[in-house]
């Protein structure tokens, strides 16, 4: 039998709950930017649901434009958590609060 | 050459020499002075052909100035006879002066400022002249205001002479204001600031001048005339104005600026309604008399010299009020003349005596400068009015006419007739004294006895207005006479701007049979005046004898009234309250509520706001989840 819409929607919803739950509850940077990698992949799975769905390609097409710009940011926001390591020496966000002060 | 043209030269060329002085010889005064004069006898040469070649007819060239949308200001010159008239009198008075002024200043090291000052009054007046609606008039008549202001000023290292530009620039402001209201008021209500079309409107609707309207609009724009004409109640600042270097006091402050006052009344003379005239009428002959009066108190010869101008202001005054705008103008133009010389011939004993102003501190200057003591005795002779001389043919009509009315119209005239035979009486005093202590006895002081006579600079323009003391009267009077041949210079039509009134004038007296009459008071007056002078001043040692006999009588004359005083106390206690009151709302209102209120509101806003700001990542996130909750709850119709 194959999964319907509703299975792929609830997996894409759980995966998105488990991403924002990591993102509040985390202290450290590079966890809480994994959570947030799977936010992002928990919205390309139901954007290619849609597609499937509404057998066009609109939405496969959208996800590789997605996961192309995501591979940028996940350069950029690893290289920016390293050089913040460096300077630092931490990762944890609640000791990353030099503003605040 | 078009005339428009040449007209156009004329009122550029003072203000391209004034912007030639500022920016390239502020440190040359010798350069300075000789463009200055330059200028000054180039426009009197281009005014003179200006007239000669003139056919009579009214010239109303306009170039558009403003535009805002649709709206366009015009600006442009009214070449008419009145316009005619002055352009010679203040082209030909000024040019003399001005060469006057190289002798007078020789010794000066801010030649150069001050002759440009010189050169930007010179703009200022001819655009007044010139001007042919009320707000070039005005811009011009601004202009003359602050040449006047920088001119007292030239000695900025005194005290006196800062405080008394700032009270001339002050006072002027307070007439000014009326002034620009009734412009804006007369725009509102003819429609038009052109003086043509306004001549066109009033001619047209007779019943326009019979409105509240037009009754304070004719006095709102007399407001201007009363300031810049130091007419009462704003008459104080002409007498401190003597402050300023001689010459100017003869340019400015008695032969033309002054007198462009009277110039603008008689120009708007159309819009002036029976009730202005007569408060002009009666503010000046009072003034006459009392102004003649003071200048007896006064013992530094420019300032007696200045309430003698206050005092013909207020003849001028008197003239327009009875409805001859024409013969305000006819004693203006003979009051430029012996006017200038009187206060050239004071400049030139001022210089002879080391700037000595005190008349009891000279004496007997006649023997040493017979030339300045000649013009300075033809020009008293004439101011007072003495027969065939100039003053005599302006200030005896102006006389005969109030007489004239007291017979017609009602007693209240016989009182203007007091006053002005008075303030007659006056002049005759106060000339001959000046004349008498300063150029005839023995000298009271070192200076005085060595002085010597005046260089050919100083003594040239002295001669020359002097002479105009004598015949310019003599000159206008028998202008039909000389059949047609002087023609040449000033059409007939253009003279009879003066002629008229007068001729009107004497007819009139000569029916009822008092010009003889009249004419002998006048002269015993005068007489009388001079006589009296000089038995009385004449033998004076040192001190005023007036002192001496009446020291009280003297002193209120000497502070005139204490009018200064009635404005110092008015500024110090009653405005200076009222500016305190406004000065505590100020710090309620404006300070406490509006800046400091808002400023605090901003600043709570602010503390409020930096609260949410705990520098912590997952309370952002918090925020950032209430928020995406908030937008969802609007989205799907929550708060519906």
């Amino acid at each position: 039998m194959n999964p319907g819409l509703q299975a792929y929607l609830t997996v894409a919803s759980a995966l998105f709950a488990i991403g924002f739950a990591g993102v509040l509850v985390r202290r450290n940077t590079l966890v809480i930017y994994m959570c947030l990698e799977l936010m992002l992949s928990a919205s390309t799975l139901g954007l290619v649901a849609f597609s499937r769905y509404n057998n066009t390609m609109d939405g496969a097409l959208f996800v590789f434009f997605i996961i192309t710009v995501a591979a940028a940011e996940v350069a950029v926001g690893l290289a920016i958590i390293v050089a913040l390591y460096r300077r630092r020496r931490t990762v944890q966000v609640d000791q990353l609060n030099y503003l605040k002060n | 050459m078009d005339l428009i043209n040449i007209l156009t030269v004329i009122l550029l060329l003072p203000l391209g020499s004034a912007a030639i002085i500022a920016l390239f010889l502020r440190r040359q005064g010798k350069a300075a002075a000789a463009l200055s004069v330059l200028v000054g006898f180039a426009i009197m040469g281009l005014s003179l052909y200006v007239l000669e070649s003139w056919d009579g007819v009214t010239l109303h060239p306009t170039w558009e100035w403003l535009r805002f949308g649709n709206f366009a200001y015009s600006m442009g010159f009214y070449f008419d006879h009145q316009a005619a008239l002055m352009l010679l009198v203040v082209s030909f008075v000024a040019g003399w002066i001005q060469l006057f002024s190289v002798g007078y200043m020789d010794e000066d090291e801010a030649q150069g400022r001050f002759f440009g000052g010189l050169s930007i009054f010179m703009f200022s007046i001819l655009g007044i002249v010139l001007a042919d609606n009320l707000v070039m008039l005005f811009v011009f008549w601004e202009l003359v205001g602050f040449s006047s202001y920088m001119l007292i000023a030239h000695y900025y290292k005194t005290d006196f002479a800062n405080m008394a530009s700032k009270k001339a620039f002050i006072v002027n402001r307070v007439g000014d204001l009326g002034f620009i209201i009734g412009i804006a008021w007369c725009y509102h209500y003819y429609g038009t600031l052109d003086l043509a079309e306004l001549a066109a409107k009033v001619a047209a609707g007779h019943a326009l001048l019979g409105s509240k309207a037009a009754i304070g609009i004719g006095l709102l724009l007399m407001c201007g005339f009363v300031g810049k004409s130091a007419q009462f109640p704003l008459q104080v600042w002409l007498t401190d104005a003597m402050a300023g270097p001689t010459p100017v006091s003869a340019l400015i402050h008695a032969a033309t600026m002054v007198a462009a006052g009277i110039y603008f009344m008689a120009r708007v003379f159309f819009l002036l309604p029976t009730f202005t005239q007569e408060w002009i009428m009666w503010s000046g002959a009072i003034m006459t008399a009392f102004a003649g009066l003071c200048a007896l108190g006064q013992t530094d010869i420019k300032k007696s010299l200045a309430y003698s101008t206050l005092s013909h202001l207020g003849y001028m005054a008197t003239a327009l009020g009875l409805g001859f705008p024409g013969l305000a103008m006819f004693h203006m133009a003979m009051h430029a003349c012996f006017k200038a010389t009187l206060f050239l011939g004071a400049g030139s004993v001022i210089h002879a005596c080391h700037h000595e102003q005190d008349i009891y501190k000279m004496g007997g200057l006649l023997k040493k400068m017979p030339l300045t003591g000649l013009s300075f005795a033809v020009a008293s002779a004439s101011i007072a009015a003495v027969p065939f001389l100039s003053g005599s043919y302006s200030k005896d009509t102006i006389i005969t006419e109030a007489f004239l009315r007291g017979m017609n119209e009602g007693p209240q005239f016989y009182v203007i007739y007091g006053l002005i035979l008075f303030a007659a009486l006056c002049t005759a005093l106060y000339m001959g004294r000046l004349f008498f202590v300063t150029f005839l006895g023995q000298p009271r002081s070192e200076h005085a006895a060595h002085a010597h006579e005046s260089s050919w600079y100083m003594t040239v323009p002295l001669l020359v207005l002097g002479f105009l003391s004598v015949s310019a009267g003599w000159v206008v009077y028998n202008w039909d006479w000389a059949a047609g041949k002087m023609d040449w210079l000033l059409p007939m039509d253009t003279v009879s701007v003066f002629l008229d009134d007068f001729r009107k004038i004497e007819e009139a007296a000569q029916k009822e049979g008092v010009a003889h009459g009249l004419e002998l008071v006048a002269v015993i007056v005068a007489i009388a005046g001079f006589a009296f002078t000089y038995f009385f001043y004449g033998r004076a040692k040192e001190g005023d004898p007036l002192l001496a006999k009446a020291p009280g009588f003297f002193h209120v004359l000497e502070r005139h009234g204490w009018f200064d005083d009635l404005y110092d106390w008015y500024v110090a206690k009653v405005q200076q309250r009222l500016c305190d009151v406004m000065a505590f709302f100020d710090q309620l209102f404006i300070r406490f509520f509006c800046v400091q209120g808002s400023g605090a509101v901003a600043g709570l806003t602010g503390a409020a706001l930096r609260r949410t700001q705990v520098g912590s990542l997952h309370a952002y996130v918090y925020w950032f989840l209430a928020g995406v909750v908030l937008f969802c709850a609007f989205a799907t119709g929550f708060f519906n």
